[in-house]
């Protein structure tokens, strides 16, 4: 009796082990997809309130260093064309560019929660990087289909010590590709306070990618469309591009 | 300058396929001072222009077309404590018939060449020729090593006007950055001239500055309004970052003067975000150049400040900002300002709506409190609507 309450324990911590190799190679390989050596593309932002009303910007965005890095220009419209920000480790470090004083302004941390450009991104869901494999521990929570995909369902727990930007996310990664389609946001009080969905993923010189994205947030009843109207990885940024020199021109 | 500035830029402006935008902005004011009402205003369009000739070569420029209405000529006098322009403007010895109890000041309506220039990147340098805006410091609503500009205390982060300078900016690494301003007059000696030299380390950003210029000051004499010029040499800098989570930043200089006293101006501020979306942001400024004592005030004093050739009138200041964005393109915001010295202040809640895409229509009133022999005392309220609309 003993010998076999031994094979089922043995075999019950060999298959959570699995499972969590299994996790960790998903992550690894969704972080990888998400984060590429370099990327640069324009897109559009359409905010809409509870109220229904909605605003649309345009933007061109930057990328480097597999997502440590990051600088947004808004182009439209007029009200804050120009306007931009830079993002350094992995949104650790944020400065802002206001056209209209020419003044570029370093935020602090706190900053990394706010909104941007009152849209349902904060600074910190713009930044990409290695984040979730060093801010998470991720847990294999089974299969699921989404909108027709075969996904698989991963339980991200925010690190404490490290800082995460959530105490906990679910992602869900197609199984064909490692292309996230769906991401939970929780709060504190384990609440499901923002969903990402990911879609119209397109192969863009060698790479899925997701052309469209929406976030909702779920407490406030607002959204945030994110369309991609061009990409390329293969743009290579100049020297010292993510800078201030950058920030302003 | 100007003009070969003008004859270089204008043309290959024009063929480069320009953009243009800009604003058109209406503000309407009502304000009590000492008992009185005063209406005024103004209607402004600004209309930029931005050419891009090359990958390498941004040419820019704009307009500001002003048209002022309601009260457009001031008596300074209004917004001065008696006890300071009596002595100068109402002697004993002088009979009552003789008094002149006016120093009058008229805004006229400007159609402004702003800012014209051409800025040049290199690998190694970035030069950026012409009338241009130049913006030095980390503070929000004081910038002790900026000379350049004058900031409006209930409305800090307005645009300022543009000056005319050669700029170079050389990165060093991306977050290293030496850069130099040279503000051209008739000789070397009169020119204003400022360096920096700005590095990051961790989450925080420093920057060292020297600058040497002639200061201008206005002084009253018997015979007539004088400005005097004196050489100034400023060392200052200043930092950037935060202490847990709260946003953290100094600016200070030093500055010595040929033939009066030197003194140190400096800031201190710190900022956060609350889990309930309050902005807050708390500014301390001590300026030695400032009259320590409000029994020591003087005309001058006044007429410095009022002018922006000095950054305050007394020496120590507070400097609050509250904001939270209340319903959907509704923020609520209040500003405090506070001359410790003398006791008085004013406090401004004001209402920001973006109306439509490109439109904003603010509501900004301001309250003040003290004795009517200090700075803000005099003042009673004021309310100013002001409308922006981008295009």
């Amino acid at each position: 009796m003993k010998v076999k309450l031994f094979l089922i324990l043995l075999f019950g911590l060999s298959f959570a082990q699995a499972q969590d190799q299994l996790a960790v190679k998903i992550i690894k390989a969704v972080t990888e997809l998400m984060s590429p050596e370099n990327m640069k593309s324009t897109g559009t932002q359409t905010i809409t309130t509870s109220s229904g009303r909605s605003r649309t910007f345009e933007f061109e965005s930057y990328m480097g260093g597999k997502g440590k890095s990051t600088l947004t220009r808004y182009t439209k419209p007029a009200a804050i064309r120009g306007q931009a920000f830079l993002t350094l480790n992995n949104a650790d470090d944020i400065w802002t560019y206001f056209p209209r004083t020419k003044r570029v302004r370093k935020l602090a941390s706190h900053a990394k929660k706010q909104k941007v450009q009152g849209s349902d991104f904060t600074y910190e869901d713009m930044g990409g990087g290695d984040v979730f494999m060093t801010k998470f521990t991720p847990k294999y929570q089974g299969d699921e289909t989404i909108n027709g995909d075969l996904c698989w369902k991963i339980d991200l727990i925010g690190i404490l010590d490290q800082d995460p930007p959530y105490p906990k996310i679910i992602l869900w990664a197609r199984k064909s590709d490692y292309s996230p389609v769906k991401l939970d946001y929780y709060d504190d009080n384990n609440f499901n306070a923002k969903t990402l969905s990911l879609s119209d993923i397109q192969n863009i010189e060698g790479t899925p990618t997701a052309m469209k994205m929406l976030m909702v947030d779920h407490q406030e009843r607002s959204s945030t469309s994110m369309e991609t109207l061009e990409a390329t990885y293969k743009w290579v940024p100049p020297k010292n591009f993510f800078s201030e020199r950058s920030l302003k021109k | 300058m100007r003009p070969v500035v003008l004859l270089l830029v204008l043309p290959i402006m024009l063929w480069s396929q320009p953009e243009f935008y800009g604003y058109f902005e209406s503000e309407a004011d009502v304000m009590q001072v000492g008992g009185r009402s005063y209406y005024f205003g103004y209607n402004k369009m600004r209309l930029d222009v931005e050419a891009r000739p090359s990958d390498n070569v941004l040419i820019g420029a704009n307009i500001n077309i002003q048209q002022y209405w309601g009260q457009t000529t001031w008596n300074l006098l209004d917004f001065l404590p008696v006890d300071i322009w009596q002595p100068i403007f109402q002697p004993e010895f002088v009979p009552d018939s003789l008094w002149v109890r006016e120093m009058s000041y008229t805004i006229s309506d400007t159609l402004l060449l702003d800012n014209i220039y051409m800025r040049v990147s290199f690998p190694f340098i970035d030069l950026t020729l012409g009338r241009q805006q130049v913006s030095p410091g980390v503070g929000y609503a004081w910038n002790p090593t900026d000379i350049f500009n004058t900031k409006t205390l209930l409305d800090p982060s307005y645009e300022q006007t543009g000056i005319s300078a050669l700029r170079a900016e050389l990165p060093i690494t991306s977050r290293t950055t030496a850069s130099a301003v040279l503000q051209p007059e008739d000789s070397w000696e009169m020119s204003t001239k400022q360096v920096f030299l700005k590095t990051g380390l961790g989450s925080f950003d420093f920057e060292l500055t020297a600058a040497q210029f002639r200061w201008e000051r206005s002084f009253l004499t018997p015979l007539a309004l004088q400005v005097r010029e004196t050489q100034r040499t400023l060392v200052g800098g200043s930092f950037v970052g935060e202490l847990f989570e709260w946003g953290l930043w100094a600016e200070g200089a030093y500055n010595e003067l040929e033939g009066a006293e030197d003194f140190l101006e400096v800031i201190f501020g710190t900022d956060h975000t609350f889990d309930n979306s309050v902005y807050l942001l708390l500014e301390l400024l001590h300026n030695e150049n400032g009259i320590a004592q409000q029994g020591d005030l003087t005309f001058d004093a006044f007429l410095q400040s009022l002018g922006g050739e000095t950054h305050s009138l007394m020496q120590d200041y507070a400097f609050v900002y509250l904001m939270h964005q209340t319903f959907d393109y509704v923020s609520l915001s209040a500003i405090a300002i506070a001359n410790l010295n003398d006791q008085s202040g004013t406090f401004g809640p004001q209402l920001d709506w973006n109306v439509f895409e490109d439109t904003n229509l603010s509501f900004q009133s301001s309250f003040s409190w003290g004795d009517d022999d200090t700075e803000f005392g005099l003042q009673d309220w004021g309310f100013r609507i002001r409308i922006l609309s981008n295009f």
